[in-house]
């Protein structure tokens, strides 16, 4: 209120009241009447422009929100989108016609008014319904392409090669054509990791913990052998194992299984998973749940190999000894909770294999 | 202005994110997860289903839906598919034997119609372990360089030591926020 007091208009009605009393020199209560009258005129003329000021304001709000109205709908945004899109395409259309100088330029321009037309169909997602905002999706990459294929066009790429090898390298092509699957394959199981046993038969095969502790370990296409490790792997993966008797000291992180069979694994890991293997026993510690997918006949029973440094490489691993779930196993393929898988089962307690030793010797 | 419109505009204020975490089994997205969200990463199991965890970052509400990856459970993927954001496929960087697996489960993935959208970030996960593949051989060996349907990235990190998942995910809400939120 004191803020309004010093604009000119008060001021001025002030000035008035005390002329008029001067003049008339009325008793003192006339002059206070006086005085509230002209106060009334006064505040009366204030609560005017106050009225007028908020109608405006509420005008504005109103135009506002109308012009936003207008502009929240598909018809504004299909009219406008096209505009655009007919604009870059007459530019495009034009470009055989620009000089060479100019084409960048002009490129960069098209690029520019593409990324406009891609900002504002954003903005309008929230108001469009879905199938406009695919059409326009679509005739933005499509319009995208065209300035792409437009732009190899005239500008061809200039490739930096020998032309002797490039022959040497399409037939090499062609030989990938014909064997497509085998070279990926090789490509792909070159590329073991170092420490690793593969493609072997009928051996005993060790490592120790120099070679293995925190490092990832590969067993691969071996055949009737007998595999110690001697450590704290990070994690073991096998596969295609046949007839083989796996030992491994504790693994921190996983060991990954996949088309074994007739196999005795020996191992302490906190995860186990199991996939296509059959006829294999698992003397296992596992500190989360071992999962069995497409397995059968295979049997459970408590890690119990013992060797000298166990103990320190259960510490490496950081693997709590007093959780094992060893009998708790989760089949991917029997979900049913109340009769129990018939793809595993445990072994009897009395047939668990006491001394590893004698087994493999 | 219609009601779907007024939800839509809430859902932009919120700043939600629906990030669809897969990978084939054994990959680490399960551990990267309770990482990402500072939980105890010791005694994570295989994943018989699905975790969802909303969590707040860097004032965006992040919805991050992990689901399991054994091959039984890959045909319910596309339940998940609405709707999603982001993808962010998880590849265990030393199961060099299953990488022509995990190529084409992801390159399948990529001709989905509904994650059309969808921004691609790829961990390359087990960084932390001596031996692993480098992300740069991963996208090599599965193609990555191809792939013109949807922004991506690759970047190796390690849910065990938590190296990189923060770049990751930062990158990945970016990309999607400058889709998406560009009214602000």
């Amino acid at each position: 209120m004191y803020k309004n007091i010093n604009t000119p208009g008060i001021l001025a009605a002030s000035k008035t009241t005390m002329d008029s009393g001067t003049k008339l020199s009325a008793p003192a209560t006339s002059t206070a009447l006086d005085v509230e009258g002209k106060w009334n005129i006064v505040s009366e003329r204030l609560q005017k422009r106050e009225d007028e000021r908020l109608s405006e304001i509420q005008k504005k709000k109103e135009q506002k929100s109308e012009t936003a109205a207008l502009q929240e709908s598909t018809n504004f945004f299909n009219t406008e989108f096209n505009k655009e899109k007919v604009a870059i395409e007459a530019g495009l259309s034009e470009c055989d016609r620009v000089d060479k100088a100019n084409l960048i330029d002009r490129f960069d321009l098209l690029s520019l008014s593409l990324q406009k037309m891609q900002k504002f169909l954003a903005e309008s997602t929230m108001f469009l319904p879905p199938y406009e905002v695919r059409l326009a999706q679509e005739a933005i990459s499509k319009l995208q392409t065209q300035i792409q294929e437009k732009r190899d066009d005239l500008f061809p790429k200039k490739r930096f090669a020998f032309k002797s090898k490039k022959k040497v390298a399409s037939s090499e092509k062609q030989i990938a054509k014909t064997l497509p699957e085998n070279v990926c394959r090789e490509k792909v199981e070159v590329a073991l990791t170092n420490c690793k046993y593969e493609d072997l038969k009928d051996q005993s095969l060790e490592k120790f913990e120099d070679e293995i502790n925190n490092r990832d370990v590969a067993l691969a296409r071996l055949e009737n052998c007998t595999v110690k490790l001697y450590g704290a792997p990070s994690a073991v993966h096998m596969n295609k194992l046949n007839n083989c008797r796996v030992f491994t000291g504790p693994v921190s992180s996983s060991i990954f299984i996949t088309e074994c069979q007739d196999c005795v694994f020996v191992l302490p890991c906190q995860q186990l998973r199991i996939h296509t293997t059959k006829n294999s026993q698992f003397y296992i510690h596992v500190t989360s749940r071992a999962i069995i997918e497409d397995c059968s006949g295979v049997k459970f029973g408590p890690f119990n190999w013992k060797y000298p440094g166990l103990n320190d490489h259960y510490k490496i691993s950081g693997l709590s000894r007093s959780k094992n779930s060893w009998n708790d196993i989760d089949d991917f393929n029997w979900l049913a909770s109340d009769t129990h898988s018939p793809n595993w089962s445990l072994i009897p307690e009395g047939e668990f294999v006491k001394s590893w030793d004698e087994q493999i010797c | 202005m219609g009601l779907l419109t007024i939800l839509k505009k809430m859902k932009q204020k919120e700043k939600e994110v629906r990030l669809l975490m897969l990978g084939l089994d054994n990959a680490g997205k399960t551990t990267i997860l309770k990482k990402f969200n500072g939980e105890d990463i010791d005694t994570i199991s295989p994943t018989l289903g699905f975790n969802i965890k909303t969590l707040e970052h860097r004032s965006f509400k992040l919805n991050i839906w992990d689901v399991g990856g054994q091959k039984s459970l890959r045909s319910y993927w596309r339940n998940y598919f609405e709707s999603t954001d982001g993808l962010i496929w998880v590849v265990d960087s030393l199961d060099r034997l299953r990488l022509q697996d995990c190529k084409q489960e992801l390159q399948s993935l990529l001709q989905e119609e509904r994650l059309a959208g969808a921004t691609l970030l790829v961990f390359a996960n087990k960084q932390d372990i001596p031996g692993a593949l480098t992300s740069e051989a991963i996208k090599e060996a599965m193609e990555l360089e191809n792939i013109q349907t949807h922004h991506w990235l690759i970047i190796g990190c390690s849910a065990v030591t938590g190296q990189n998942l923060l770049e990751g995910i930062d990158w990945i809400i970016d990309d999607i926020a400058s889709r998406i939120f560009t009214m602000d």
